[in-house]
């Protein structure tokens, strides 16, 4: 029939287009103008405590030592740089790490989670990834969930006795696709599906990110991977003062 | 993006990589004007744009946007579009989840069968992705008329006029300048890695990416030491400040944006 003929070969055309498009995407950023306002306001009244926490910790630290605010703006500046290099990939497209595993394990949940904020502030103002209003939703799921999620399995993982780089590469991997269905979450609530509403709605998200995510997460935890074993190579001292390799912290 | 303008042999290389847009904003004629009034403009329009939902704001916001930044900031056509388009492929691929369906029975105005389940999609949903990538588009195009037009210290000071804790503007005054430094090092640092056939296959690129980086974050921490002894023997204390610019605003600005706020409820008003 042309008629189906011709639908399908418009799905067609939509597909291919759709997938050409596909290898440029750089991390979940949710765009500015994406979610309604109260839904922003939602988003970052949940951030609201974790910032606290992390504020205060930092404000501590930074009261004894003034050294140590010096400190953590190299780290965060160490992760922003980390996060706008192109990464090398096998198509040649153009994709960005996220270094939220990489971040959680390395200065820990709290300090990250203003670390990430302020990261994702200037990725917003200098990169035009995500966007000043969806800061709240991005924040939770880029600079509180995922890397409580990456730091949390890390944790559990040492305690299990589990090789150090094999739990760095579960906790970045996890803590990347957690991130990635965190996002998946917040806009299947915001826009549920029309036929069987939220449920739905997160398939449809999950599976139209899940090409760009997916590979990135293995990519993601395999950098993690190298960037820990050369800091544990080169970098011992300066890792036990930043609260890694047996530091107190959080 | 960054591959295109690479080809094409524009865009600006700052120190190693390509932070275009603070380029843009350092150069755009309305740096001159007030950075709390650019903010607080900026920052309404988007809200007015979110909040009202109609595509005739949303169209309003983009042309205005647009004409302030390319025909007031002298940002030319041709580089403001590609701008545009850095958020296109998460607005495309959200877009089509909000657009389309699938479902196990027949549902929806258009459908297609593929296999045991359903492609759908109606009137209402194809229209309800149009009016959220134009309304996500006008909201973009409000944002890059404050980044665009304002470079990232002047934004940090309007984040400390505005009381976000002390904490963390001083952090984000920091991270602004050590970005740029790391960037510099980072790209002298591949630089190097290239010439000796650092990235000749993936699995070459990997590690020697991976290397790369935590050499960096070794680098960094140890000049951190040095920053230090450098800010400490200019009694540093724990707080930085910074001289800033007087700016004066323009009544005839201040008229202006009110009056075009004023014309996007009128338009709201008049369409929805």
């Amino acid at each position: 029939m042309p008629q189906t003929q011709k639908k399908r070969f418009a799905l067609f055309t939509v597909l291919c287009l759709a997938f050409a498009f596909v290898p440029s995407a750089n991390a979940m950023h949710i765009m500015e103008g994406y979610l309604p306002p109260a839904i922003c306001v939602v988003w970052g009244a949940v951030c609201l405590p974790f910032l606290v926490l992390g504020v205060r910790n930092i404000n501590r630290k930074a009261g004894e030592q003034h050294q140590t605010l010096l400190m953590l703006a190299l780290c965060g500046a160490f992760v922003f740089v980390i996060s706008s290099l192109k990464i090398p990939s096998v198509t040649g497209s153009c994709s960005h790490m996220t270094g939220t595993g990489l971040s959680a394990i390395l200065f820990g949940p709290a300090v990250t989670s203003v670390l990430g904020l302020i990261v994702l502030v200037f990725q917003a103002i200098l990169l035009a990834h995500g966007g000043l209003t969806t800061l709240g939703a991005n924040c939770f799921s880029m600079a509180i969930a995922g890397p409580l999620a990456a730091y949390g399995l890390y944790r559990a993982l040492q305690a299990a006795k589990v090789d150090r780089k094999v739990s760095v590469f579960l906790a970045a991997f996890f803590g990347d696709l957690f991130t990635y269905c965190v996002t998946s979450v917040q806009l299947a609530v915001t826009y549920p599906a029309a036929e069987g509403g939220v449920a739905a709605s997160l398939v449809k998200f999950m599976g139209v990110f899940a090409p760009t995510q997916l590979p990135l997460a293995v990519v993601e935890g395999i950098l993690t991977v190298v960037i820990v074993i050369g800091l544990e190579t080169y970098a011992a001292r300066e890792l036990k003062e930043i609260g890694y390799l047996g530091g107190n912290e959080t | 993006m960054e591959e295109q303008k690479h080809r094409r042999g524009r865009g600006h290389r700052h120190s190693g990589a390509v932070l275009s847009i603070d380029y843009y904003a350092y150069a755009s004629a309305i740096r001159r004007w007030n950075p709390y009034f650019k903010a607080a403009f900026s920052m309404a329009c988007l809200v007015l744009c979110l909040a009202y939902d109609s595509l005739a704001v949303s169209a309003a916001v983009i042309l205005a946007m647009a004409w302030v930044t390319v025909c007031l900031g002298g940002l030319p056509c041709r580089r403001y579009l590609p701008l545009l388009s850095i958020p296109f492929v998460f607005m495309l691929l959200g877009s089509a989840a909000i657009a389309f369906g699938v479902s196990l029975h027949p549902a929806g105005q258009y459908r297609l069968r593929l296999g045991f389940f359903y492609l759908y999609s109606s009137r209402e949903s194809l229209l309800q992705g149009l009016h959220l990538m134009l309304k996500a588009l006008g909201a973009v195009s409000a944002m890059y008329m404050l980044t665009l037009s304002t470079p990232a210290s002047e934004i940090i000071q309007v984040l400390r006029a505005v009381h976000v804790p002390k904490v963390i503007v001083e952090l984000m005054s920091l991270i602004y300048r050590y970005i740029f430094i790391l960037m510099d090092t980072q790209g002298r640092m591949k630089k190097a890695a290239s010439a000796r056939l650092g990235y000749c296959d993936y699995r070459t690129a990997l590690s020697t990416f991976g290397r790369t980086a935590s050499n960096l974050l070794v680098v960094s921490l140890k000049k951190g030491d040095a920053y230090y002894q450098a800010l400490a023997s200019r009694c540093y204390s724990g707080e930085l400040r910074f001289l800033t610019e007087q700016k004066p605003v323009r009544a005839a600005q201040v008229v202006l944006a009110a009056g075009f706020l004023v014309l996007l409820t009128i338009l709201w008003r008049l369409t929805g």
